[in-house]
């Protein structure tokens, strides 16, 4: 409860400062789009954050992932396929930190931290270090219109993603075993959970969520830009904790993250709707994140 | 219980703190409702200082005009993302108008269309955008401020020389568009022989300075093989400025650059820098706001606006109007 609730207070709070404008149908769908790829990405960090992980490179991932829709899009390749190749290489990215992870035994937080640098080196040479302009064959569309009641596919896609999420979390095997390597490795491994194959396919499935990311991203861009999405893992990070998530694992929920993920663009929009300077509003996202989430476990203490 | 009330009261406090600043101009806002207009401009980044007396040319207007100006840019200097978020979110919060420098000519024109579509004026300044449902386009007339230089380059080799332009990077259309203007005047003077014109300086001054000394070792500057030096902005004007130091050859090489900074004006003054061509950020940001409000109050708008370049040297160097350039009187206006 403690996320709504947090959401809410803020959202109640820009709408008294800025009731002419905060509140209408139009800001609504253009928060709700603005916080798919946000959403989408801490979908997969709350998996890994249960499983008592970390993923630094997500802001890379979703700037290769863009690279490589717009570089595909560029060689010929139709809009799909151009999808499937770039949610293809971020689920391959994510498999490779998965199985540092499992099998060579270095801490994630390391092993993503030089994911991040490598992802990042990797798509700015792919794009030749430049923005790449490519035909977006009907790829925009993802993330455009939707200015009245109906929003863009984008954010149903991502709606959808949340649903499916929850459901493989709470109803199957898979989901169990995550949530009980996060609570204790080794009482997991004597219950005969298949503790390395479930770390690789978390950090995939995180990877494969970062390409979809990705896809959205370059759909509100329109280029494929290497430079984009700097410290976007921070802002996933923060949505999963805010949420309810723990960083020691085996705690967080995905409707939490979710929810924590539209704080973040409620305190954004609502920062430019009250006129707020640049240095004012990343003061306050950083004191709502801790007093959020501070209020939240002292309530459940 | 009582550590909660305080958190709150803390969250309270941070607000109100935060909404201060901008709570004077609502009562007037709501004393006149509907007719006062109310802008948003959204620069590339907002901590350079070209950016700075843009700001402070758009607040000078602002106020002759008597309309409202939120000056927002995006939250990471330089961010695409951030920029389209904030045309978006200034679109769905109905603004009167806005202003946009945009950081690709492409990215921006769905969310300046999507605007144009609810019934916001969008005015691009300083960097063009290509195609989109537009008012008017307010910026430095690159291509005859590179011609400024290249008059320049002229006056300072009257018997013909060798020149050098040092590029500043690929995609990077003002520049370009400097880089030609230099070059068609030049060409136009026989006695003038372009030695070099496709070396690139890169983003930044380390990568300019290190592009400047293998072309000067390359052209054999210090066996006179170079006469002059173009470099078309603030990054490779120093890089240069700093290779020619290094080599010994500041003084000697002309150097005509483009932009300012404290480093290169003190290059003018001791005569190491021969020009700097100046634009006029503060022109820029006081007319994109008269052209926005010019619309918006059904006056007929210019589809372009140059905003004008001129030539600092070391003997116009105290005159008022050039000291307006180098020195905008940036706290009159932002109140700092």
């Amino acid at each position: 409860m403690g996320p709504l609730a947090a959401l809410l207070a803020v959202y109640a709070l820009f709408c008294a400062l800025a009731p002419a404008t905060f509140l209408g149908a139009l800001n609504l769908a253009t928060m709700l789009r603005q916080t798919a790829v946000v959403a989408v990405t801490s979908l997969g960090m709350t998996f890994v954050i249960l499983l008592g992980g970390i993923d630094l490179s997500v802001g890379s991932g979703v700037a290769l992932t863009g690279v490589v829709v717009a570089r595909a899009l560029q060689s010929g390749a139709g809009a799909l396929s151009a999808v499937a190749i770039g949610v293809l290489v971020a689920a391959l990215a994510g498999a490779l930190n998965g199985a540092l992870t499992a099998h060579a035994k270095i801490t994630p937080f390391i092993v993503t931290l030089g994911s991040m640098s490598v992802l990042r080196g990797v798509a700015k040479g792919l794009a030749g270090e430049q923005k790449i302009d490519a035909e977006p064959r009907g790829l925009e569309t993802l993330m455009t219109g939707g200015a009245n009641a109906l929003m863009p596919s984008g954010v149903w896609l991502a709606l959808a993603l949340a649903l499916l999420g929850a459901v493989v979390l709470h109803y199957t095997v898979f989901g169990r075993h995550v949530v009980a390597i996060g609570s204790n490795v080794q009482t997991a491994r004597l219950c005969g959970v298949p503790v390395e194959r479930v770390i690789l396919a978390v950090y995939a499935l995180a990877g494969a969520l970062t390409g979809v990311a990705g896809v959205l991203e370059f759909s509100t861009l329109t280029v494929g830009d290497p430079t984009d999405s700097l410290g976007l893992e921070l802002e996933a990070i923060a949505a999963v904790v805010i949420g309810g998530g723990s960083l020691a694992g085996g705690q967080g929920s995905i409707a939490g993250a979710m929810l924590g993920a539209l704080l973040m663009t409620v305190i954004k929009t609502g920062c430019t709707h009250v006129g707020l300077p640049n240095w004012v509003q990343e003061i306050l996202t950083g004191v709502i994140i801790v007093v959020a989430v501070g209020i939240d476990r002292f309530r459940r203490r | 219980m009582r550590r909660r009330l305080f958190a709150l009261a803390f969250i309270a406090a941070a607000l109100a703190l935060g909404c201060s600043k901008r709570s004077a101009p609502a009562p007037t806002a709501s004393g006149t409702p509907a007719a006062r207009l109310r802008l948003a401009m959204i620069p590339k980044g907002t901590t350079h200082e070209f950016w700075k007396s843009v700001h402070a040319g758009a607040v000078k207007a602002s106020r002759e005009l008597d309309v409202d100006l939120v000056w927002k840019g995006p939250l990471k200097e330089d961010d695409l993302k951030s920029q389209i978020d904030l045309v978006q979110s200034f679109t769905a919060q109905k603004v009167s108008g806005i202003a946009l420098a945009p950081l690709n000519d492409k990215a921006l024109v769905a969310s300046v269309n999507a605007a144009a579509a609810t019934g916001v004026p969008v005015v691009i300044l300083d960097s063009a955008l290509s195609g989109g449902n537009i008012v008017s386009f307010v910026a430095t007339d690159n291509r005859a401020a590179g011609g400024l230089a290249g008059e320049r380059a002229a006056e300072l080799l009257p018997n013909g020389g060798k020149v050098v332009v040092l590029r500043y990077q690929e995609g990077s259309a003002s520049t370009h568009e400097r880089e030609q203007g230099f070059l068609e005047r030049v060409k136009a003077h026989p006695g003038l022989v372009v030695v070099s014109d496709n070396q690139y300086g890169g983003p930044t001054t380390e990568s300019a300075f290190t592009a400047s000394e293998s072309l000067l070792l390359a052209q054999n500057a210090a066996g006179g093989g170079v006469n002059l030096v173009f470099a078309p902005n603030e990054s490779t004007t120093f890089g240069m400025l700093l290779a020619l130091e290094k080599s010994k050859l500041a003084g000697k090489v002309h150097l005509v650059g483009f932009d300012i900074s404290d480093k290169l004006l003190k290059g003018v003054q001791t005569g190491e820098i021969d020009a700097l061509v100046l634009q006029n950020p503060f022109k820029m940001g006081e007319l994109t706001v008269h052209a926005l409000v010019d619309q918006l109050r059904g006056k007929t708008v210019p589809k372009r606006t140059d905003t004008g370049a001129q030539i600092l040297d070391r003997k116009n160097l105290e005159q008022p109007e050039i000291q307006a350039l180098v020195k905008p009187d940036l706290a009159r206006w932002l109140g700092q």
